[in-house]
C-alpha cells in the first residue's frame, strides 16, 4: 500500500449530490480501479457460478491419477495424486478463498474499529489503555498468533477466517484512530456536539462515514493478505479438509514437484491473479480517494 | 515340550557363533571405511530408546546402545549382548549367558549387573516395558556373565522383546542415582554398540564414528554414520536421487515419488528388515457414540469399505488388504479369513435401513464427523477416501482435522468423537501390540493407543489374558484365531491394511537390513562401496 | 550533541516502556498459551506409539504441568529473572540454548532478504519515479505487482523446481551440506548456496513493498517546492532524485523495514518449512504442535525484545535522515 502522508482527507462538509456523481466517474476513469474490478468479477463470479460450472464434489476421486492439463479433454487442467479434476477444485477453491478473505477481513475491520474509533475519540486514559493493548498485539508474530488461534481451535474454515482477523484488526485500529483524531476537531463534528447529539451519534453516524475511505482501501489489502496468509496455512496442513482450496493443493501437489509441476504452478497462478486484482483495486480506490497521491 | 529343548539346543548351537548367520557367499567381500548418510524423517528427542518409543528414537538408539538378543527375518532370536540362552520348561526361567570381554564405550566393563539393572528400569520407564517385562519379579545375577531372569507367570512373547531398539541395555554406573528421563545420556550416549556418539546438532544432524574397540574385532565396516533429520519428503527424494542421502528406511518418500524413483539405477528398494513391527491401519468406533453403539450400523460402515480400492488409491498399492487386527506379516497369528462383511453397498444401505437411519429428504441418513491421526501421512487421504466412501451409502462425514496433542486429548481422553482413523503398531507380538486395544481393562482414559473404543467383551478379555500367558505355541495361536474371529464379527473397529514398508537405499550400501528390525538395529554389517 | 542527547532521551524511554510492556506480554501470553487443547505429554506418549497410564503421568510431571497453572507461571516468572528461559524436555536442551542455535540461522536469512530486498526495491522505485508514466513505470509497475501478489513460498516452490531439480544448480533443503567437514572459502561459497534460494522466497514480496513505497515517495517529493527551487536552479534531474527525493523517501522506507525486521521470528515461518531451514519460525511452529510452552514462550519474549529494538533503531535513523523529525 502507497505511504500517505497524512491521514487521508478530512472532508468538513458530507459529500452532497453533485459531489457523488463527480466520484462515481472518478472510479469509472481510473484504469486501474477497472482493470482490478474486472479481474475480481471474474472471480466472484466462477466462486458464485461453482455448482453450475463444476456440478458434483470436486473432492471425488473420478479419474486416473496425475493426467497432464491437456492430455484428455475431459479433464482440461489435468488431474492430481489421488485422481482429482484440477479444473473442478480450481473453481471451487474460488469460493474457499474469496469467503475467508472477505470474512478475515470483516472481522478484521469490525475489530479495529470498535478499537480504534474509541481510542480517537476519547483520547487520554481509554487511548493509551486501547494503544496498549495493540502494542501488545503487534509484538506477537502475527503468523504465529494464528497458529496459536488454530490451534486452541480447530482447523475449519470459520476458525481460519476468525484467527486471520484477529491477528490483522491493530493495523486497522491504528488507521481508525488517526482518522478519529483528525476528524473529532472538524466543523461538522462541532456542530453536532453544539446541537446536543449524544457521543455515541457522533462516533456512528457523523465520524465514521468520513473515517472510512482509508479503511476500505486497507480493506482489499486484508482481504489479499487473508488469502495469502490461508495459502500458507493450507501448505502447513492447518486446513479444513472438507473444503478445497488453493492453498491446499499447492500443499497437496508439493510431492510431485519434479513431474507434475503444474499441481503447484496453476493453484500458485490463481493466488497470484486473484491478489493482483485485490491490490489493483487497493491501488485505485487509494487514487480515487486520495488523488494528493498522484504525480 | 520338545519345542522347548530344542530351542535350548540350536540357541546353543547358534549362540556360540560371534556374528550373526551372514549371508555367507557375497558376490564380494565387504569393503572397509566409508560414510554413510541416513535420512531420518525426524528429529528424536532422546537417544537412548529408553523411555520413549518414538520411531526417531528407534532409528538411532541401537548405534551406540546394544540389546541382548537380535532376530532373523522370523524373528527368531541370535546372539547379540547375550551369546546364549534358555528358558525354563514352565517358562518361567530365562537363563542368559553373556558375551565376555565387552566394555562400554568409557572403557567400563559390560556385565549381568547392568542386565539386571537395564531389565528393571524399563519395567518402570519404558512405555511398553510395563507390560512386557510385568511379569519380573527379580533378575539375578550369580556370575558377571550370567543373567536369570525369574517370572512369576510365564511371557511368551518376552524372548521376542530384546533387541537393542526395544529393550535397550544402558551401563548401570551411569543411569544409578540418576534420573532416567533426565540424565545427559540421553543427549550423548555411551554404550557397548558399534559406533561412537560424535555429535547431535539440533534441527540438523547426529554423527556416529566407529567403535574401534567393538567386542566383534572385524566389525563395524564404516568409518562414519550421518543420521541427517530431513523432514520434507520432496527434499529426501531429491537426497536420493542426487546421492547426498544414502538410506532411508519405513518408505522415506511420497509413495507417488517411488515409481520415479524406481527407475533410477543407483537406487535399491528392500522389504527386508521390516518385520519386527507392522502396522495395521483402521477406522475405530467410539462404541458410546450414538450412531455406533449400534452393530448393525457398524456393520453397514464395514460393508461400504473396499479396501482393496482404499490401499490403491491411499497408499498407491503399497500395502496389505487386512480384515484383522493382526497384522498379515505375523504368519504365526494372523487369520487370513477375509471379513465376514464384503464389499456390498446394497447390504449395507439394507443394515441401515433396518437400524433406523433411513435416507432423509436430501438422501443423507445421518451427519457425523470423522477424525483422523495427523501422524501418518495417509491420515488425511484415507479419511477423504472414507468420506467419499460413506458418502455413498447417505452417511455424510464432515472430517475433522487437528494436531497431534488436540487429537490424542479427543480420543483418549474427553473421548468426544464418533470414529476415527488410526493406526496401531502390531509389534512382535500380539500381546504387545495388539492385547492394548481390545481388553477392557486397557479402557484408561488419557493414555494414546489404549482402548480407545471402550470394547468389552469377557469372552475376548478371557483369550487375550490366557494368550499372554500360555506357552505352547499351538494352544497360543488357536486363542488368537478366536480371537480375531470374535473382534471381526463385534466390530469394534473396522481392520483396513497393512501398510508395505520399503527401505530405500543407493546401489553402494550393503548388509544393511540383516536382522528383523532392519535398520532400527546396531548396523554393525554395512559396509559401502568404495 | 543534539545527537547524543536524542539517543538518551530514547532509550531512557524504551526502558521504561519496555519493562512493563513485555511483563505484560509474558503473563497474557502465557495464559493464553493454555487455552491449546493437549499438552506435551499428550504428545510425547502419542508419537511414542505406546504408553501407560504411568509412563504418561512421569512425562506430566517431568514437564511440570501436573501443577497448577498459577504455579507455572509463578515458576516460569521465577527462573526469568535469573535470565533463564527453562529447559525443554521434548528437544532435551535448554531454552536459550536452543534459540541461540536457530536465531543466528534465522537472523542470516532475514537480513539477507531484507538487504537484498532493500537495495534491488528503492533501486526499482527510484527507476520507476524517474521515468513515471513512461512505459519503464509502466512495465516494472507490473512486476512489481506481480511480486507483490504471488505468494512467496509459491515463488520458493517454483525457484526449486527450477534451479534445485531442473537444472540441478542449488540446493534445495537446509542451511549447509552435512557430514563434510568444509572450511574457508568453500564453507562460505556451501553456505551461500543454500542460502539463496530462501532469501529469494522472501525477498520476493519485500522487493515489491519497497519498490511501490519508494515510488510513492519519491513522487511525493517531486512535488514539493524545495524540489521545484533545485529544478529551477539547473541541476541534473538524476542528482535531485538522489540527493533530495531518495532521502526524504527513505524515512517512510525504513519505518516500514523495521516493521518487517520486528515481524522477523514469525514471517520465515513457511519458507523455513518449505526449505527445511532451521530458524526460529520452524522452532516456533515445532514448538506449538509439541505444546512445549517453555520453547515457545522463550520465542516469543524474544520476538517482543526485538520488535521494541527494531522500533528504536527506526527512531534513532529517522532522526539522522531527517532532522525535522521530532522526538515524538
Amino acid at each position: 500500500m502507497t505511504v500517505q502522508a497524512e491521514p487521508g482527507v478530512a472532508e468538513t462538509v458530507a459529500p452532497t449530490g453533485g459531489r457523488k456523481r463527480r466520484r462515481l466517474r472518478a472510479f469509472l476513469r481510473n484504469p486501474t480501479f477497472i482493470v482490478g474490478t474486472t479481474i475480481l468479477g471474474f472471480f466472484v463470479l466462477i466462486a458464485l457460478l461453482a455448482g453450475v460450472l463444476c456440478p458434483g464434489d470436486p473432492q471425488d476421486m473420478v479419474a486416473a491419477p496425475l493426467l497432464w492439463p491437456g492430455q484428455d479433454m475431459q479433464f482440461p487442467l489435468g488431474t492430481d495424486a489421488m485422481g482429482r479434476d484440477v479444473l473442478a477444485q480450481l473453481i471451487y477453491g474460488t469460493r474457499a478463498s474469496l469467503l475467508v478473505g472477505i470474512s478475515a477481513a470483516a472481522v478484521g475491520i469490525a475489530i479495529g474499529t470498535l478499537v480504534g474509533a474509541p481510542a480517537g475519540f476519547f483520547g487520554g486514559r481509554i487511548d493509551t489503555l486501547l494503544m496498549r493493548l495493540v502494542e501488545l498485539f503487534q509484538t506477537m508474530p502475527t503468523f504465529l498468533l494464528v497458529i496459536v488461534i488454530l490451534a486452541i481451535g480447530e482447523p475449519s474454515m470459520t476458525m481460519i477466517a476468525l484467527s486471520i482477523g484477529l491477528s490483522s484488526w491493530p493495523t486497522v485500529a491504528r488507521l481508525v484512530r488517526a482518522q478519529f483524531r483528525s476528524l473529532r476537531e472538524a466543523d461538522f463534528v462541532i456542530a453536532a456536539r453544539s446541537l446536543g447529539y449524544s457521543r455515541l451519534r457522533i462516533i456512528a453516524q457523523e465520524i465514521l462515514p468520513n473515517a472510512l475511505p482509508p479503511v476500505i482501501v486497507a480493506a482489499s489489502v486484508m482481504i489479499a493478505n487473508a488469502i495469502l496468509t490461508e495459502a500458507g496455512l493450507s501448505f502447513l496442513n492447518m486446513r479444513d479438509p472438507n473444503v478445497v482450496s488453493w492453498g491446499g493443493m499447492i500443499g497437496d501437489g508439493r510431492e510431485q514437484l519434479r513431474d507434475a509441476w503444474f499441481l503447484t504452478a496453476l493453484p500458485g497462478a490463481a493466488i497470484a491473479f486473484a491478489v493482483l486484482s485485490l491490490n489493483l483495486v487497493g491501488d485505485g480506490l487509494n487514487e480515487i480517494l486520495n488523488p494528493r497521491t498522484e504525480p | 515340550m520338545t519345542m522347548r529343548i530344542d530351542l535350548t539346543r540350536r540357541a546353543t548351537l547358534v549362540g556360540l557363533s560371534t556374528m550373526a548367520l551372514s549371508g555367507g557367499a557375497l558376490a564380494h567381500p565387504p569393503k572397509k571405511g566409508g560414510t554413510l548418510t541416513f535420512l531420518q524423517t525426524s528429529e528424536p528427542n532422546t537417544l537412548v530408546s529408553l523411555t520413549t518409543t518414538a520411531t526417531p528414537a528407534l532409528t538411532n538408539s541401537a548405534k551406540v546402545t546394544e540389546g541382548l538378543l537380535e532376530y532373523d527375518y522370523d524373528i527368531k532370536p541370535r546372539a547379540s549382548l547375550a551369546t546364549e540362552w534358555s528358558i525354563s520348561e514352565d517358562g518361567k526361567t530365562y537363563t542368559f549367558k553373556l558375551r565376555p570381554n565387552v566394555k562400554f564405550h568409557d572403557g567400563k566393563p559390560f556385565t549381568s549387573a547392568d542386565v539386571a539393572y537395564s531389565i528393571q528400569l524399563l519395567k518402570t520407564v519404558h512405555p511398553r516395558g510395563r507390560n512386557t517385562f510385568a511379569n519380573v519379579t527379580e533378575v539375578k545375577t550369580p556370575d558377571p556373565l550370567t543373567a536369570i531372569i525369574e517370572l512369576s507367570k510365564p511371557a511368551p512373547y518376552l524372548i521376542k522383546a530384546l533387541t537393542a531398539a526395544e529393550s535397550p541395555i544402558v551401563p548401570k554406573h551411569v543411569y544409578e542415582g540418576a534420573d532416567p528421563l533426565t540424565t545427559q545420556n540421553n543427549n550423548a550416549p555411551i554404550g557397548t554398540g558399534p559406533y561412537l556418539f560424535k555429535e547431535w546438532v539440533r534441527g540438523s544432524h547426529v554423527i556416529y564414528e566407529r567403535n574401534p574397540n567393538y567386542w566383534n574385532p572385524d566389525l563395524p565396516r564404516i568409518d562414519r554414520m550421518v543420521c541427517k533429520f530431513v523432514v520434507d519428503a520432496s527434499a529426501r527424494s531429491i537426497a536420493f536421487e542426487n546421492g547426498s542421502g544414502d538410506i532411508g528406511y519405513r518408505t522415506p518418500v511420497a509413495l507417488p515419488d517411488l515409481d520415479r524413483l524406481k527407475k533410477l539405477p543407483q537406487l535399491v528398494f528392500e522389504t527386508d528388515g521390516t518385520s519386527y513391527s507392522y502396522n495395521v491401519q483402521l477406522l475405530q468406533f467410539n462404541l458410546d457414540s450414538q450412531y455406533f453403539k449400534n452393530l448393525k450400523v457398524r456393520q453397514a460402515v464395514a460393508h461400504a469399505i473396499d479396501r482393496a480400492a482404499m490401499v490403491k488409491v491411499v497408499m498407491y498399492g503399497y500395502g496389505t488388504v487386512c480384515a484383522s487386527p493382526i497384522a498379515p506379516g505375523l504368519k504365526e497369528f494372523h487369520d487370513p479369513t477375509p471379513s465376514p462383511y464384503n464389499f456390498d453397498l446394497k447390504k449395507a444401505e439394507q443394515l441401515l435401513d433396518e437400524a433406523g437411519f433411513p435416507r432423509g429428504a436430501n438422501k443423507i441418513r445421518f451427519k457425523v464427523p470423522m477424525d483422523f491421526n495427523p501422524v501418518a501421512d495417509d491420515g488425511r487421504k484415507s479419511a477423504e477416501f472414507l468420506r467419499a466412501a460413506l458418502s455413498r451409502i447417505g452417511i455424510q462425514v464432515e472430517v475433522r482435522a487437528q494436531d497431534l496433542p488436540a487429537f490424542a486429548k479427543r480420543i483418549y481422553t474427553d473421548r468426544d468423537f464418533d470414529f476415527t482413523y488410526n493406526g496401531h503398531s502390531n509389534l512382535f507380538d500380539p500381546t504387545v501390540g495388539v492385547q492394548r486395544v481390545y481388553w477392557s481393562k486397557n479402557f484408561k482414559k488419557g493414555v494414546p493407543f489404549s482402548n480407545g473404543s471402550n470394547y468389552n467383551n469377557p469372552k475376548v478379555d478371557a483369550l487375550l489374558e490366557g494368550a499372554a500367558i500360555e506357552i505352547d505355541p499351538a494352544k497360543r495361536r488357536q486363542m488368537f484365531i478366536d480371537f480375531q474371529k470374535i473382534v471381526a464379527e463385534e466390530l469394534p473397529d473396522v481392520s483396513l491394511y497393512s501398510p508395505l514398508y520399503l527401505t530405500i537405499k543407493n546401489k553402494r550400501v550393503h548388509e544393511d537390513s540383516m536382522t528383523a528390525d532392519g535398520v532400527e538395529s546396531n548396523m554393525a554389517q554395512v559396509w559401502l562401496d568404495s | 550533541m543534539r545527537m547524543g542527547r536524542r539517543i538518551a532521551a530514547t532509550l531512557k524511554r524504551t526502558a521504561i516502556h519496555a519493562g512493563p510492556t513485555m511483563l505484560g506480554i509474558i503473563v497474557i501470553d502465557f495464559l493464553f498459551l493454555q487455552l491449546m487443547p493437549g499438552d506435551a505429554a499428550d504428545v510425547m506418549a502419542t508419537e511414542a506409539g505406546a504408553a501407560t497410564a504411568e509412563t504418561v503421568a512421569a512425562l506430566r510431571h517431568q514437564f511440570g504441568i501436573d501443577q497448577p497453572v498459577l504455579t507455572q507461571l509463578l515458576n516460569f516468572l521465577g527462573h526469568l529473572a535469573h535470565f533463564d528461559l527453562g529447559y525443554s524436555p521434548r528437544f532435551n536442551t535448554s531454552v536459550l540454548d536452543l534459540i541461540l542455535q536457530r536465531l543466528p540461522n534465522t537472523l542470516l536469512l532475514m537480513v539477507t532478504a531484507l538487504s537484498f530486498a532493500l537495495l534491488l526495491g528503492i533501486v526499482l522505485g527510484s527507476i520507476m519515479a524517474a521515468w513515471a508514466g513512461k512505459w519503464q513505470d509502466r512495465l516494472l509497475s507490473v512486476v512489481v505487482l506481480l511480486l507483490y501478489s504471488m505468494p512467496g513460498f509459491w515463488v520458493g516452490l517454483m525457484a526449486i523446481v527450477l534451479f534445485s531439480v531442473k537444472l540441478g544448480w542449488l540446493p534445495n533443503d537446509g542451511n549447509e551440506t552435512i557430514g563434510v567437514p568444509l572450511t574457508g572459502f568453500a564453507m562460505i561459497a556451501d553456505r551461500a548456496a543454500h542460502l539463496v534460494l530462501p532469501a529469494l522466497a522472501l525477498a520476493s514480496f519485500f522487493i515489491a513493498v519497497y519498490a511501490r513505497l519508494t515510488r510513492a515517495a519519491m513522487l511525493e517529493v517531486q512535488r514539493q517546492d524545495f524540489m521545484r527551487t533545485a529544478r529551477a536552479k539547473g541541476l541534473h534531474p538524476f542528482l535531485i532524485q538522489m540527493r533530495h527525493a531518495l532521502r526524504n523517501a527513505l524515512v517512510p522506507v525504513t519505518t516500514v523495514a523495521g516493521m518487517h525486521l520486528g515481524n522477523l521470528l514469525g514471517g520465515a515461518v513457511v519458507v523455513e518449512t518449505l526449505f527445511g531451514w532451521p530458524g526460529m519460525g520452524r522452532l516456533a511452529l515445532e514448538a506449538v504442535l509439541a505444546r512445549d510452552f517453555s520453547v515457545l514462550l522463550g520465542v516469543l519474549l524474544l520476538s517482543s525484545l526485538l520488535v521494541i529494538v527494531a522500533n528504536v533503531a527506526i527512531d534513532l535513523l529517522h532522526a539522522w535522515l531527517d532532522p525535522r523529525v521530532e522526538a515524538a
